[in-house]
């Protein structure tokens, strides 16, 4: 399944199918608590090699999806796979999968570098690999500090440290960024892109679209448990556009560059002294050429032409305002 | 399982819990010691006080040990709470349960891993309590020549067998209570006032709580057997708790959502 899908049948197409199988499929999965649904009927995939960006607002059911992806939690309804396993059991396949999730939990008496070696003990990984695991998250210089001396950053790193054990196919992350300073949380972008790629799939999640923009290439968006939006993060920003901003050096001039752009076949809006005309992919340039080509002729001096595009996080918020639905 | 097992051990093996239990079964080696062999008279008293005759038998070089060891099933019920109920509540059996995803293996590793620990512990303790009571004894005018033959060896396996199975029993009790309570205070609260007042002032009332509650009984197996209740119903009875509860606790660990 690779149909981007925004709900409330604003259904886009997304890129042929990927050759490999997803590395995540879920349908129809739902966790019940009593009478509150934290997931609702979500299907998704998420293919194999991406980095997938998971995201929703607090509460969106995010946290509870990737517990049921690591068996933490038992769906109340809904089938899936992870790496080709079936979700009844995890042990099929965490084996092959590194997590980090509610943030991370390890023995605080232990140094870093103790801990890594019971969670490898524990798993049957290779302990000859935690010095080079901590070199790559940046502790290799407090690998023997105890863990409670860690900053709050430090832990992140080394619960993705740990996640990294196993050499995973896929790495689950949950909110890696929350909670992080601004060089923290680039810090943390740089190292989620270096873990990224080749075999590797990596789901991130985040309540902020923002942090991931940047590092995703994949993007599945919930909210209140259930699916917004799954596709490529381009096709999000396809699907938002851009304005064209034209303002006039005279505002007398306001109502006469209306027309130009009516007259163009475009809608605008007036806000304060300027026009703003929605537009769609390519068409931007060329209209820009058009409006200033016919403002030209029609004896109307432009302050102003550009195009301000519309981000993924104002895309995003306008599908939790609910625009889409 | 095994893995588990291995994983619980590297904790253990450090050189300051080293330290710290080296430092415990002295203390431990020291006080028992000394209060029995201090506190020994030619009749004796309590229902497990010394006497002077009885220490100079086979058994006494262990004497002190059993006695002392009868007191920390408490301290091991604590212990235990802590242990499983840390790792429930601060969310490191997530971390493991991610790395190691078979719940019951994982809970089964760590259990006997810490038992293995805690019966290494107790080993020491019995070794050191006799020397400590060795070095004692002739100053409370102790016979200390029976000690070291057959019989005593054959006494301080018994004693120290009485020991694990006690405090094996302790320490399931209380990995049980923290897996279905999941709150360290709450857990340490039942175990302490059930296990404390509440079954000894049943027992005052009721006289044969004795023959049923498990920390009566747990007293009566640590002591070899009472009045009341010999020691193969004692064994039998507590086996059975401890049965049960493990067995629940296994199946309540494995079903239950982890969400701390």
């Amino acid at each position: 399944m690779t149909t981007a899908t925004a709900s409330g049948g604003d259904r886009m197409t997304a890129p042929a199918a990927p050759a490999r199988p997803p590395a995540v499929s879920l349908r129809g999965l739902s966790k019940r608590y009593g009478a509150r649904a934290a997931v609702e009927s979500l299907t998704i995939d998420v293919p194999a090699g991406v980095v997938a960006g998971f995201v929703g607002p607090n509460g969106a059911g995010k946290t509870t999806t990737m517990a049921m992806l690591l068996g933490l939690v038992t769906p109340t309804a809904g089938t899936g796979t992870v790496l080709g396993g079936p979700l009844g059991d995890p042990a099929s396949y965490v084996g092959r999968l590194g997590a980090l999730i509610e943030g991370p939990a390890f023995y605080p008496g232990l140094t870093g570098a103790q801990n890594l070696a019971v969670l490898a003990t524990a798993g049957g990984h290779d302990p000859a690999r935690i010095p080079g695991l901590l070199e790559l998250v940046g502790l290799g210089a407090r690998a023997d500090d105890r863990f409670r001396g860690y900053s709050f950053g430090m832990k992140q790193r080394l619960g993705i440290a740990a996640a990294l054990l196993g050499d995973p196919k896929l790495l689950i992350l949950d909110e890696p960024i929350n909670g992080l300073d601004p060089a923290g949380v680039h810090e943390m972008r740089g190292l989620i892109g270096r873990l990224a790629g080749g075999e590797r799939t990596v789901l991130v999640s985040s309540h902020v679209l923002a942090e991931l923009e940047q590092v995703c290439d994949w993007l599945i968006v919930i909210d209140g448990g259930r699916l917004v939006f799954q596709g490529p993060a381009a096709e999000l920003l396809d699907g938002a556009g851009a304005n064209l901003v034209v303002a006039p050096e005279h505002p007398d001039d306001l109502d006469r560059l209306r027309g130009l752009v009516a007259a163009a076949g475009h809608d605008s809006r007036t806000s304060d002294d300027h026009l703003e005309v929605a537009v769609k992919g390519d068409d931007a340039r060329g209209l820009a050429a058009a409006l200033n080509r016919a403002a030209g002729t029609g004896g109307i001096v432009l302050a102003e032409l550009r195009l301000a595009r519309t981000s993924l996080e104002d895309r995003y918020l306008t599908m939790m305002n609910g625009a889409d639905r | 399982m095994t893995s588990m097992f291995r994983a619980e051990l590297l904790k253990l093996r450090r050189r300051r819990v080293a330290i710290a239990v080296a430092v415990s079964a002295l203390a431990f080696a020291a006080i028992a010691a000394a209060a029995v062999f201090l506190s020994a008279t030619d009749a004796g008293g309590l229902e497990r006080e010394a006497t002077i005759e009885s220490l100079g038998q086979a058994g006494g070089a262990t004497e002190a040990f059993s006695i002392g060891a009868s007191f920390a099933g408490i301290l091991v019920l604590v212990l235990f709470i802590a242990n499983v109920g840390g790792e429930l509540s601060q969310g490191t059996f997530r971390t493991l349960l991610m790395r190691q995803p078979r719940r019951v293996g994982l809970l089964a590793g760590k259990m006997t891993a810490l038992l293995a620990f805690a019966a290494v512990v107790l080993a020491l303790a019995e070794i050191l309590t006799v020397a400590a009571s060795t070095a004692i004894a002739p100053s409370q005018g102790v016979s200390t020549a029976s000690w070291f033959g057959a019989d005593g060896l054959g006494a301080a396996a018994g004693d120290y067998a009485t020991a694990v199975l006690g405090i094996a029993a302790w320490a399931s009790l209380g990995m049980a209570l923290a897996v279905f309570v999941r709150s360290i205070p709450i857990a340490l609260g039942i175990g302490i006032v059930w296990s404390g007042p509440f079954e000894h002032l049943l027992q005052d009332a009721w006289t044969a709580a004795n023959q049923w509650f498990p920390g009566l009984l747990l007293e009566a197996l640590a002591a070899g057997g009472t009045a009341e209740v010999s020691s193969t119903r004692a064994l039998a009875l507590v086996a059975l708790y401890v049965t049960a509860a493990v067995s629940a606790a296994a199946i309540v660990f494995a079903r239950r959502d982890i969400t701390a």
